[in-house]
């Protein structure tokens, strides 16, 4: 067992962990945290995409020893249970999912891409967004939703920023 | 799945990794991003009983010495398109680093963890292939310098000895203008490549002075085409030439048949893929 402290969406804990636990199922059993899937375990479908200190990562490739000092958000930090973060929004009236499991990946993926987007006054093409997207897996929507909704949410905010 | 148990131990320094390394011998995996070793662990095709981390040891510079440009093993791949050296002396490696997996897995993947990996159909290992580069590898006893060409053995099996960590890539700077590219094919953008080429070019207009050429995923190490090298020396690439070419390269490699695809169609796309690499790598130039 090693002593490992994590931070998961502002909720820091000291607990002691066997090194082999994965920080998908840590966050999920320790933390009662259930925003975070886990679809394949080993690195393929992108489900289980939580932001370490910020930056995008596959929890399930990661070992919650690993995460010593460490800051994690899971989609719930994104806009809480209602779901307000303009991706979401952009989500829900685009039909970005469907069953919605894979959609806490989807969103963790993106948050920061979207933000990186509209930051530089950028709009991507829709090649540009489904090279984004490649590293999750969606077996409902056939991408185009989603697609429409990565539009939609830098286009509104680019529209914001000029008016 | 969920990985087998294992010890984890964070190393501070170089010296104090090599010499976890050296106690664990064959138990004993250091550990990056992750993103090849932790699949294989949670798949259970990999069961190390220690993991030495070595995330925050000072190995990740890129820096050019005399006519080599030296990449620590943990740079990770998505530094490659900030890299202008890279860019400059070595485009096929560029072109290649957009087909390395995912951008989150881009992310957080090093460059010695993929070479330790040595997938068959990886891209890293065919781009040191075909660059003629040298893997640095280090342990208690000193440090090796292991030519590309002899370093990937066999599907996942490379010339590491237990104890031994990759720490640099040297891939030597060519004296001349080089064009390059890198092409492949898999089921989805961002997975494990059914074939893909890679091509370096010295051209004097549309002659080509020096040409090399490597391909992943075929055989259970990276190939180069010796024989399709040597034709294109002297020629002036055309469609025809560079279909020629492709021929050659298939002629001389037995790809392998497995759930991915037949080797037939893995012959077949040697040659398409040669071809389309080439002319790709000849169009860069403009």
């Amino acid at each position: 067992m090693t002593q490992t402290t994590l931070t998961v969406n502002g909720q820091t804990r000291t607990l002691e962990v066997e090194p082999r636990r994965l920080l998908a199922d840590i966050i999920r059993t320790e933390f009662d945290v259930s925003g975070v899937h886990i679809g394949c375990a080993h690195g393929v479908c992108g489900c289980c995409t939580v932001h370490i200190d910020g930056i995008p990562r596959l929890s399930c490739l990661t070992f919650a020893v690993q995460c010593d000092g460490k800051e994690i958000n899971t989609v719930e930090s994104l806009g809480g249970f209602d779901a307000t973060h303009v991706l979401q929004q952009a989500f829900k009236s685009e039909h970005g999912l469907q069953c919605g499991y894979c959609t806490p990946g989807f969103l963790m993926t993106l948050a920061p891409y979207v933000e990186k987007k509209v930051a530089n006054g950028e709009m991507p093409s829709d090649e540009e967004i489904r090279e984004a997207i490649s590293g999750n897996i969606c077996r409902c929507t056939g991408y185009h939703g989603i697609v429409a909704a990565v539009r939609k949410a830098i286009s509104n905010q680019l529209e914001g920023q000029q008016a | 799945m969920r990985p087998a148990a294992f010890e984890y131990h964070r190393a501070a320094s170089i010296e104090e990794a090599l010499s976890l390394l050296a106690e664990f011998g064959e138990d004993g995996r250091p550990i990056a991003g992750g993103q090849s070793l932790v699949p294989m662990m949670n798949l259970r095709l990999a069961r190390p009983e220690h993991l030495v981390d070595i995330n925050s040891l000072e190995l990740d510079k890129i820096e050019r010495t005399g006519d080599t440009l030296s990449l620590g093993a943990l740079v990770r791949h998505e530094r490659y398109f900030n890299e202008p050296l890279i860019a400059e002396h070595f485009p096929a490696f560029l072109d290649a680093a957009h087909w390395i997996g995912h951008p989150t897995i881009r992310r957080h993947g090093s460059l010695g963890g993929s070479i330790s990996h040595a997938d068959p159909s990886a891209e890293l290992p065919c781009v040191c292939v075909l660059h003629d580069a040298t893997i640095v590898a280090r342990s208690v006893n000193g440090e090796r310098r292991i030519p590309a060409s002899e370093f990937f053995i066999s599907a996942y099996v490379t010339a590491l000895e237990p104890g031994e960590m990759v720490v640099a890539v040297e891939l030597p700077i060519p004296q001349r203008k080089q064009h390059g590219a890198f092409i492949e094919i898999a089921e989805r953008m961002g997975d494990f490549a059914v074939i893909g080429i890679g091509a370096v070019l010295e051209l004097d207009g549309d002659t080509v002075l020096d040409a090399r050429i490597a391909c992943a995923g075929a055989e259970l190490t990276p190939v180069r085409a010796a024989s399709a090298e040597q034709f294109l020396k002297g020629r002036q690439l055309t469609e025809e030439v560079a279909q020629e070419a492709g021929q050659l390269f298939a002629q001389s490699v037995d790809p392998v048949n497995d759930y991915r695809s037949s080797a037939e169609y893995r012959r077949h796309l040697i040659v398409q893929l040669t071809s389309r690499t080439l002319m790709r790598a000849m169009k860069s130039k403009a």
